[in-house]
């Protein structure tokens, strides 16, 4: 921002509190960061013993891995300035399908989890659909996709599906295969690099954060916007599955309204991260940041025995402060 | 009402430059100028819109409080744009006496009475439909009317109206210039905007005629005719022809580019012309007159409701943005920081974005090159002399015109075969603006076809080997060689060719 000595004139109102500005900018690119390392710190002074363990913090990645998979997916969206506020219940109706198809219909474990997927993904495509070709508003489509969700979801199953479920599948979310690593925290690291190069380093990517840009531009660049966004929903709804069916493995049991929660994380994580190291931009890395911050925040808030209606509390004060962070950021940015 | 040595600056651009005029009651005062000259701005700054830096306006004897949208109503000055601000749910009724006090019985509005004055006035502007229809359901032409009995409702002594006309059937016009001067003749003021001058000097009683934020003439009626209206517009010093060499296209090829009986909605009405090799064709032509509608169509942002476009002699079905832009034809649009870049992002991810596809790092998978990347895009920066610390440099912090060169670098290795330009150069400098000409002239003689759209006629003379003027969504002339002069175009732009009355002897 040091570049822009050129628009003098325009700054000259702010210049008066310029070190406020340069603090402000400083906060909104790294406050993030500086809060969640203020966190640990706090957390491992006050609670030395319990916070800072191999196996607190192991705790803390598994947890955050779901939410990381699903925020990331969501990021998607936000990139190409959409919404999806189905995917809580995109995730929630694909855990208990997935459970379904091997209890129910006697489908192998790899096929249940491949149609669970394709069925997040399709169910994300046709939120694409209704928001590029119908023109639904998105927050209206999605939210309207994903209350159908957990009708249908009721239709398909009324209780939990617990019996008939094969061992193996449980294993997956509880296993740790790689380094001693949970295996949900290493499914996240290959989903965050998988997204994060189709995002910097492909076509398709490039595309995404031109159609969140500026969407008039990219359409006179010859971009087929339409197809892009529902590649966006499309991937928000398979991050959404995949985050569903570990958490049915983890739990062990396909239940209703098992992943609504995750909607709310999902958001204040990808805000919170939109405000990290970038003014206001959806991405990746931040995303990550997000997460983590909402999970160590869990962890403290449990560790201090704070009754759990703090939680809620706490999630919707850090979503509100993360929109708040990345307006502000947006703002400064702008005004650069 | 006496406006003395009013002037508004804009980003350091004078605007309104000390402007004086009165206006007296009962008599209709014309504002005429090009584009930009500083019509808006001053009824701007009437309207309690606009805070103008100096001067003052005073209504009566009483100094009009600056900036206050609400002082101006009180004065009784109403303003009546193009785009009327009316509720298209309300019916008539409730629009005219919108903001009005009210007639209410126990806090509830008595529409009975409350809508005795709004149906006085309604009498007055001779409104012949019921008041209760629903303002959606109303012609343009009733809706001037509904606007009118709004102001008169509020006792406005003066009524400025913009562009009256533009949407207006000749007759529907014949009878709002009947109720204009009904209503002068009862006392009101009008203050009078328009491009089309043979309706000023029909109705006007005064002229006032803008140029450059000054007021350079002021007539009373009779005194000036269409040709002195004209060149009062353009100004006096006007240029000699410029002598520049103009590339004269091989015309007995076949055109690059060809546009066939295009007709869209109302905005533009039968337009054929061919572009050839190596040529740069410009469109000139005032504001609305369909020219950056007619580049949309070009460019696929919308289809025609008639005839088609041939490129290399080919019949063309466009139907969005990407395919045109696949067929060879990109656009680098008019609102250059709402559609043409993306601000938040480099230099070179905004050169490269239409190429993503020639930077893969192996052909047929998905992942760009940055190396490639980077040298496409240095290439680009270098060539167009873009001036910019680096490829990585957030392109919002660019002047405009490297932000427009960049926009232009974004289609020099697309395989372009068409690149229209609207309005190459607003809101850049001088030098960069030349730059920018040498580019696109540059790009004209490597085989690229040009259609420039421009309202700044300096521009269309100095860019231009040949000039299409365009008026009211046809052409009205064009323009070859020594012929292209400022004065030439302007006189296009508000007659035809066949306009007798129009020819400069």
């Amino acid at each position: 921002m040091m570049a822009q000595a050129g628009t003098a004139a325009k700054d000259a109102p702010l210049r008066k509190s310029s070190w406020k500005r340069t603090a402000l900018i400083w906060l909104s690119r790294y406050g993030t960061i500086v809060g969640l390392l203020l966190m640990v710190v706090f957390f491992s002074a006050n609670a030395p013993g319990i916070f800072l363990s191999r196996a607190n913090f192991l705790n803390i990645l598994s947890q955050a891995s779901l939410t990381a998979i699903i925020a990331s997916g969501l990021t998607y969206t936000l990139v190409v300035g959409e919404f999806d506020l189905s995917i809580g219940y995109v995730a929630s109706f694909v855990g208990l399908i997935v459970t379904g198809l091997m209890a129910y219909q006697g489908f192998p474990i790899w096929l249940s989890i491949v149609c669970a997927l394709l069925l997040g993904a399709a169910i994300g495509a046709f939120n694409g659909i209704l928001v590029t070709k119908v023109r639904i508003n998105a927050v209206i489509s999605t939210l309207g996709v994903g209350t159908m969700l957990t009708g249908i979801g009721f239709t398909y199953s009324s209780f939990p599906i617990a019996t008939g479920i094969p061992r193996a599948f449980t294993d997956i979310a509880l296993g740790r295969l790689v380094f001693g690593l949970p295996n949900p925290v290493i499914i996240m690291v290959i989903v965050l690099i998988a997204l994060w190069v189709i995002l910097n380093k492909t076509d398709i990517g490039q595309k995404m954060q031109a159609v969140g840009g500026n969407l008039e531009a990219a359409r006179l660049s010859g971009i087929r916007v339409d197809r892009i966004k529902i590649f966006a929903f499309a991937t928000a709804g398979f991050c959404a599955a995949l985050t569903g069916t570990l958490l049915s493995s983890l739990l062990g049991s396909g239940t209703l309204a098992a992943a609504d929660g995750y909607l709310l994380d999902a958001f204040a994580a990808v805000f919170l991260g939109s405000a990290t190291l970038k003014e206001g931009e959806f991405h990746i890395t931040g995303t990550l940041v997000g997460v983590l911050i909402l999970a160590v925040g869990f962890n403290g808030l449990s560790i201090f025995g704070a009754p759990t209606h703090f939680q809620p509390i706490f999630k919707g004060g850090i979503l509100v402060l993360a929109v708040g962070m990345s307006a502000l950021a947006r703002r400064y940015a702008a005004s650069a | 009402m006496r406006i003395r040595g009013l002037t508004k600056s804009f980003a350091g651009e004078l605007a309104l430059d000390h402007a004086d005029l009165d206006i007296e009651r009962g008599k209709v005062h014309g504002l005429v100028g090009a584009n930009g000259a500083g019509k808006s701005t001053l009824i701007r700054c009437l309207a309690g819109v606009t805070v103008p830096d100096e001067g003052s306006v005073t209504v009566a004897g009483e100094d009009l409080p600056k900036g206050s949208p609400r002082a101006s109503e009180q004065a009784g000055l109403a303003f009546i744009h193009q785009e009327l601000n009316l509720i298209p749910h309300f019916n008539a009724l409730q629009n005219i006496l919108l903001g009005a006090p009210k007639v209410t019985r126990f806090g509830v509005i008595d529409w009975q009475r409350s809508g005795v004055a709004a149906r006085a006035a309604a009498e007055r502007v001779g409104i012949r439909f019921p008041l209760e229809t629903k303002v959606s359901e109303l012609s343009v032409a009733q809706r001037w009317l509904v606007m009118i009995s709004k102001a008169l409702v509020r006792d406005a002594s003066m009524i400025a109206m913009d562009e009256p006309t533009a949407s207006l059937s000749g007759p529907e016009s014949e009878q709002l210039f009947a109720i204009i001067r009904d209503l002068s003749a009862q006392g009101v003021a009008i203050l009078y905007v328009s491009h089309r001058l043979e309706e000023v000097l029909q109705l006007c009683d005064r002229i006032t005629v803008l140029r450059d934020g000054r007021i350079v003439d002021a007539a009373e009626r009779g005194t000036l005719d269409k040709k002195g209206l004209v060149r009062a517009i353009i100004g006096h010093d006007i240029r000699p022809p410029d002598e520049r060499a103009r590339f004269a296209a091989d015309r007995s090829r076949q055109p690059i580019f060809s546009v066939r009986d295009v007709a869209w909605k109302s905005a533009v009405k039968g337009v054929s012309f061919d572009l050839h090799k190596g040529e740069v064709l410009a469109l000139g032509g005032l504001v609305g007159a369909g020219r950056t509608e007619l580049a949309h169509l070009v460019a696929g942002v919308a289809r025609p409701d008639a005839g088609h476009f041939e490129l290399d002699g080919k019949r063309l079905d466009i139907a969005n943005e990407a395919q045109a832009v696949r067929a060879g034809i990109a656009l680098v649009p008019e609102e250059r920081r709402s559609q043409g870049v993306m601000l938040q992002q480099s230099v070179g991810f905004n050169i490269n974005i239409s190429t993503l596809k020639k930077l893969r790092a192996i052909p047929g998978l998905p992942f760009v090159s940055g190396r490639k990347a980077r040298r496409q895009a240095e290439g680009l920066v270098a060539q167009l002399g873009i001036k910019t610390p680096g490829i990585e440099t957030k392109i919002g912090g660019l002047s405009g015109g490297n932000q427009q060169k960049a926009l232009i670098a974004r289609w020099l290795n697309a395989g372009t075969k068409l690149l229209i330009l609207d309005e190459p150069s607003r809101g850049v400098d001088v030098g960069a603006r030349e730059e920018i000409h040498d580019a696109i002239r540059a790009l004209a003689r490597s085989g690229v076809g040009i259609l420039a759209i421009s309202s700044d006629v300096e521009e269309l003379a100095l860019l231009a080997d040949r000039v299409l003027v365009m008026r009211e969504g046809r052409i009205s002339g064009e323009l070859t060689g020594s012929d292209i002069t400022e004065a030439r175009i302007i006189e296009l732009s508000y007659h035809d060719t066949n306009d007798a009355e129009g020819e400069i002897a």
